[in-house]
């Protein structure tokens, strides 16, 4: 099942590739088979919920791949209640991203469309990967046509871009690379058992936990590539270029989707295998993660550029999902999981709408506009929708999940200062409604001063298709949290069970 | 004396027999014939390649027998090393005959060396004597040196060819010492014979400490990693290499860079692994037995190789980084491929040495394959600008080449990530952490160098005076096995892995 919504992507490109490439008149029939496929994989995958297990693995596939020279590499994949809400934003997010740069990419749409379906084959094989080496492979794979969509389809700086998304990306990957290989002998050679699969190593160190100097090097070999992916300050450096030079359709799976396997990651490896790693250098996660949430805040405020501001508001969002995770509290990482959704959505959701303003005006200043709420009503409803989310408005989604990082975060028993982490946080989101309702202000309210601003059309029939889901989201995840946490409850206490033993004295 | 004492034994030099067989075959009907055909050329050597294959498969069920009085072995190690010698020729073969239509070469002699230059390898890997690694490797270098100014009027191939050729002899003399010295070092009156360059008596007497001087082993042995290091282009022996593989004609620089490099490892692994006994295996089996005189080579040469390794990864990959010539680039690549390739022989893990070689090879030549094509006549367009917006006008060329660089940095699913992942691992296995490490950092840095050639051809405004390069059909053929070759190495390595693994166990068991 997870193999075939991996692969119904994969089998969009083979398609995509007997279409005959070049001509306008085939641009209509590239992209509905391009769009056909994702929205296949999202209808299979609206059927994951349903079929949960009450623990464990749900969806559980395990064929042996290589087994030369001990590697024991096996194709494992399956979803529990961290992965199943990503699969599904992902599975989501990339026919949206098709459907909002419907009209926008004209130039070579064919290898375009077949970049966003490889992308989104890498990103579920991210999260449903079971093995070690599954995970590495999809995560590395994931990059190349990432690095084309921001690289051929980018703004004017996206060399520059593309060249330091991959490099930073790299880095981090590579010293992950060094780290699952020593993983895999630790772990051998504890459990007399080589292999990379995920769930085995993980149960069986609760059993032989890692010695203490071994977890501190590999909480760092997994946690680097995780913080830049996250990006936790002070790795995010990347994140602003790209996010402004990828083509929107590219902005909103990279903030949608990429950013949460870094926090995926984290709460995948480093929380249950490196326990006592983990909490020993909580505090100085916890640190950067507040910084990230103020600086983000402070530097999304002053940017001209509405791409950029969305872009260092990531920063800072992102930053409440690595505190949430650090509280080692339930509510703390119920509520991390929860902001990485919501994160998806809205955010997604901003840059799409940042994406519209574009494609009509093909500027992204805020100074540009002003008053556009009386052109394109529409537009600006939808807008103050999104961005109130962003803000956490009680009722919305965002709100549900910072709410429950800071609850978790300031009862958090095992994280060192935690009710300062918790009181600095919530500054973070103080500053978020000063950005962005800033924002907002200057660009839908007021008077018209640009004239060239007073014909534009307000949404069409399309543009609003795109943002409905994302509005009925935004709804739904705010009012009724219950269904979508319910599922990841599970999973979670088991990941902090797991993660509770100690071999160190405190 | 008896033929049969001097363990004669035709069927086990058969490979060798038949390509020097091709080669002079093909050096006779350009006697006989007027006009040179390269049809039959290339037919005559991709037959004799095949041939020799197939002889190495017939001789798998022999393994373990030496004959010519030791000279020659018959194991895991040089079946797998012949057969990626063979396929290094073949693909070479493949991508040269238009190439030398097009340059208007003399094309029998360029087929009679690439045969000679291939028994040359064949017989360094079968080598079971010193002296017999040493003929290997003269016999492969002489038939290099020519081939590298083979574009005769042409001043860069004429330098590349000196230089090659100077420095090669100077290593070569190097390598010659260490043997004298190793012989010297196995000197033992009551021993018969008294002092001995046969691989296998050798590692006997050093396991046994009955030597007459250890230090001379020593400084033997460091010798011939001189010796050695200069032939896979390790650093600091690795200055030749740059100028010679930019300035020797494409195909030839795909071959020396895949085909000498694989066949210098395979001396290198069956002198330092097999017989030294460097990695922790070694350690294992002999330690109990020797102590003083194995340690000191082991943990010396062990040193030696490990610093060789981390420089040789460091200045391959960051010299990489500001070149614009994309031949000398790739040059600077595979010092740093040479490099990753060190690294499992630290480890001495010979067979991840060989899956390495086994899936550089293939990326690599590909690689050299579309510079050749995209070059042209007399290798006019070599620089990274010349790939400006080539991209989406030479979609497949520039896709395979894309393809072959993202594996050369070494991204899963294709036969670079395996190849690494197969030599980091077998390098923690042995403790090496350090070097894994610096190994990792290096391939981030190489990624920047392999994108780069990406950038440009994806990125950038198209180049003027690009014109659509006709490819030929044995062209083509030889792409389309690469490029399954990578991939399927990369995503199913299963197969060649176990057969690799079955391999290992036959010569550890024996040692």
């Amino acid at each position: 099942m997870l193999t075939i919504i991996i692969f119904l992507p994969v089998s969009g490109t083979l398609a995509l590739l007997l279409t005959p490439g070049g001509e306008r008149a085939n641009e209509a029939l590239q992209k509905w088979t391009a769009l056909i496929f994702a929205l296949a994989a999202f209808v299979l995958s609206l059927a994951l919920p349903f079929g949960m297990a009450s623990s464990g693995l749900s969806f559980d596939q395990n064929v042996p791949w290589i087994q030369a020279f001990d590697l024991g590499i096996k194709y494992h994949v399956g979803i529990d209640g961290l992965s199943l809400w990503l699969v599904l934003l992902t599975t989501l997010l990339v026919p949206l991203a098709l459907i909002s740069s419907w009209n926008s990419i004209h130039y070579r749409l064919r290898e375009f469309l077949i970049a966003v379906l490889a992308l989104e084959a890498g990103m579920i094989g991210v999260f449903v990967a079971m093995d070690l080496f599954v995970f590495y492979l999809f995560w590395e794979v994931m990059l190349v046509p990432m690095y084309f969509l921001i690289g051929v389809w980018g703004g004017e700086r996206r060399v520059y871009a593309a060249v330091k998304f991959v490099i930073y990306t790299v880095a981090g990957s590579l010293l992950m690379l060094a780290g699952i290989i020593s993983l895999y002998y630790l772990h051998g050679a504890a459990a007399h058992n080589y292999t990379f699969d995920i769930a085995t190593i993980t149960s069986d160190l609760k059993v032989h936990p890692l010695p203490g100097d071994a977890q501190r090097w590999l909480f760092w070999g997994f946690g680097l590539a995780f913080m830049i992916k996250v990006p936790l300050f002070p790795f995010h450096t990347w994140l602003p270029d790209a996010h402004v030079e990828a083509p929107t359709a590219g902005s909103v799976i990279l903030a949608g989707v990429l950013l949460k396997m870094g926090t995926y990651g984290l709460i995948r490896f480093n929380l249950p295998l490196f326990p006592d790693a983990s909490r020993e250098f909580a505090p100085l996660i916890a640190t950067l993660a507040v910084i990230g949430i103020i600086y983000g805040a402070l530097v999304a405020m002053v940017q001209p550029d509405m791409k950029k501001l969305v872009a260092y508001s990531s920063v800072s969002h992102l930053g409440f999902v690595v505190l949430g995770i650090f509280s080692f509290t339930e509510q703390g990482m119920q509520g991390a999981i929860y902001q990485m959704l919501n994160h998806g959505i809205s955010t997604g959701a901003l840059f799409i709408i940042v994406g519209m303003i574009y494609e009509r005006r093909h500027t992204k200043l805020i100074s540009e506009f002003g008053g556009l709420g009386r052109v394109m009503p529409v537009y600006s409803s939808l807008f103050a929708v999104v961005m109130l989310s962003s803000i956490a408005l009680p009722m919305l989604n965002g709100f549900v999940g910072e709410f429950l990082v800071l609850i978790g975060t300031f009862t958090s028993s095992q994280l060192a200062h935690a009710r300062l982490f918790a009181t600095l946080a919530s500054l973070g989101m103080i500053l978020s409604a000063v950005y962005m309702l800033w924002m907002y202000q200057r660009v839908i309210f007021g008077e018209v001063r640009n004239p060239e601003n007073l014909k534009l059309a307000d949404l069409n029939g399309r543009e609003k298709l795109v943002l409905a889901p994302a509005i009925v989201l935004i709804f739904a995840m705010g009012i009724y949290p219950s269904v979508f946490l319910s599922q990841s409850a599970p999973a979670v206490r088991e990941t902090l069970e797991r993660g509770s033993v100690s071999i160190l004295a405190r | 004396m008896q033929p049969s004492e001097l363990g004669i034994d035709y069927l086990s030099i058969l490979p060798e027999i038949i390509t020097a067989t091709a080669g002079i075959v093909i050096m006779m009907i350009d006697a006989v014939s007027r006009k040179s055909q390269k049809a039959v050329y290339g037919l005559v050597s991709l037959a004799a390649l095949v041939g020799s294959a197939l002889s190495i498969f017939s001789l798998r069920g022999r393994i373990g027998v030496t004959s010519f009085r030791g000279m020659i072995v018959n194991d895991e190690l040089r079946l797998v090393f012949a057969l990626i010698f063979l396929t290094v020729t073949f693909l070479t073969v493949l991508i040269s005959l238009h190439w030398i239509e097009e340059e208007a070469l003399p094309m029998a002699e360029y087929f009679a060396l690439l045969m000679f230059a291939t028994t040359g390898m064949l017989f360094m890997a079968a080598a079971g004597d010193l002296v017999m690694i040493f003929l290997g490797l003269e016999i492969t270098s002489i038939s290099s040196y020519v081939l590298c100014g083979y574009r005769r009027k042409d001043t860069r191939s004429n330098e590349a060819a000196m230089k090659y050729f100077i420095l090669g002899s100077f290593s070569t003399a190097f390598l010659l010492y260490g043997m004298a010295l190793v012989y010297g070092a196995s000197f033992e009156p009551s021993m018969h014979p008294a002092a001995t360059t046969n691989l296998q008596l050798l590692r006997d007497r050093i396991a046994a400490g009955q030597l007459f001087s250890p230090a001379l082993l020593l400084a033997g042995a460091a010798m011939m990693i001189v010796g050695f290091g200069f032939k896979v282009s390790t650093a600091p022996f690795h200055i030749w290499s740059p100028d010679v593989y930019e300035g020797a004609p494409t195909p030839v620089t795909a071959f020396l860079s895949t085909g000498s490099k694989a066949a210098a490892f395979a001396a290198f692994c069956r002198v330092f692994i097999l017989t030294f006994g460097i990695g922790s295996v070694g350690v294992a089996t002999f330690s109990v037995k020797a102590p003083t005189v194995f340690t000191d080579l082991h943990v010396t040469s062990t040193h030696a190789l490990y610093v060789m390794g981390a420089l040789t990864m460091f200045v391959g990959n960051i010299t990489a980084v500001v070149q614009s010539n994309i031949k000398r680039m790739l040059a600077y690549s595979s010092i740093a491929h040479a490099g990753y390739a060190l690294v499992g022989l630290v480890a001495g893990d010979w067979r991840a040495v060989a899956f390495y070689l086994i899936s550089y090879v293939v990326i690599n030549i590909g690689a050299f394959a579309i510079i050749e094509l995209m070059a042209r006549k007399g290798d006019k367009r070599t620089e990274i600008a010349d790939y400006s917006g080539i991209g989406f006008q030479s979609l497949g060329l520039a896709s395979a080449l894309s393809l072959f660089l993202l594996s050369l940095a070494g991204i899963p699913l294709t036969a670079g990530f395996m190849a690494k992942l197969l030599v980091f691992k077998s390098a923690w296995g042995a403790g090496l952490h350090g070097l894994v490490i610096i190994g990792v950092i290096n391939s981030a840095i190489s990624w920047y160098y392999y994108l780069r050639v990406i950038v440009v051809m994806f990125f950038s405004e198209p180049a003027k005076g690009f014109v659509r390069p006709p490819v030929a059909r044995t062209f083509s053929a030889a792409l389309v096995i690469m490029i399954l070759a990578t991939l399927y190495l990369g995503i199913f390595p299963g197969r060649v892995l176990s057969t690799l693994e079955r391999a290992g166990t036959g010569v550890v068991a024996r040692k």
